[in-house]
């Protein structure tokens, strides 16, 4: 049996770890491991900026705390360019579909505490917006 | 089997120049990246790429993996592909992608991450480079 945690947030400065902690109308959901779990099985993850600011730049996860096992593990999600800020009819948007980590394979221990933060890296595009899924086994 | 994630990131901003990937975000020296204990292969690597298109033009982009972690050699692996007809406006965001690998490492030995803007320089492109290693 599967059990998810999403958790989402967003990166308002370049090479900063943010800690990513909220669930939309969830403010403080449970950061506790499922009492089973033995793995991070899969990783569904977007990312993406507002481009509000000129650049390339890249966007990765960490996954720590004291249930991630060998300790904290790093993890490419996306990338993105902004050749200029345009405004009005112009613009245009960023969408990043979800990257899809099938047996991530990530040991951790259950009913305990995973950290899970982000980074925006290289160019500071703005705002990122982050979101992720963990499915735990 | 257990798997375990170690990552790089940086700018090439030169056409045709391998640019070592050395920092992770706020870590600005995170020191060498050492196969972990245990660890027998590289499973996959995980990469994102992108371009600041600062100039109107099109490029590719490619990883380089070296360095005595890997006792096979070096291995190269493709990474983007981009272009724009004009310097003055757009943007786009892409997800990384997941290449499966299976090729052998050498435990507490360091892998050197190299990123490549190949083609016609377009200005700055980003690389971030996730190794994923197996027991």
């Amino acid at each position: 049996m599967t059990k998810t945690l999403t958790l989402e947030g967003d990166l308002g400065t370049v090479d900063a770890r943010t800690a990513i902690t909220t669930q939309g109308s969830v403010v403080a959901p449970s950061l506790v491991t499922p009492a089973a779990a033995k793995k991070i099985d899969r990783i569904v993850c977007a990312c993406a900026p507002d481009g509000l600011a000129v650049g390339s730049g890249v966007f990765f996860l960490r996954l720590g705390g004291s249930a991630v096992q060998r300790g904290e593990q790093t993890i490419m999600v996306s990338s993105a360019g902004v050749i200029a800020v345009q405004a009005g009819s112009d613009a245009a948007p960023n969408v990043n579909f979800p990257i899809i980590i099938e047996n991530a394979d990530i040991d951790v221990s259950g009913g305990d505490t995973i950290a899970v933060s982000a980074e925006m890296a290289g160019s500071d595009l703005g705002t990122g917006h982050i979101v992720v899924t963990l499915i735990f086994a | 089997m257990t798997k375990q994630y170690r990552s790089r990131e940086g700018e090439a901003t030169a056409v045709d120049t391998k640019t070592q990937l050395t920092t992770l975000g706020s870590e600005t020296a995170p020191g060498p990246l050492l196969v972990p204990a245990g660890m027998t292969k590289l499973a996959a690597a995980i990469v994102a790429a992108s371009a600041n298109y600062a100039a109107a033009t099109g490029s590719s982009g490619l990883v380089r993996l070296e360095g005595p972690g890997l006792p096979a050699g070096p291995e190269v692996l493709a990474a983007t592909a981009e272009g724009s007809n004009v310097a003055t406006g757009g943007a786009h965001t892409s997800r990384a992608v997941i290449i499966p690998l299976d090729v052998p490492v050498t435990t507490s030995q360091e892998i050197l991450i190299f990123g490549e803007m190949v083609g016609t320089d377009v200005g700055q492109m980003s690389f971030g480079v996730t190794l994923v290693f197996s027991s």
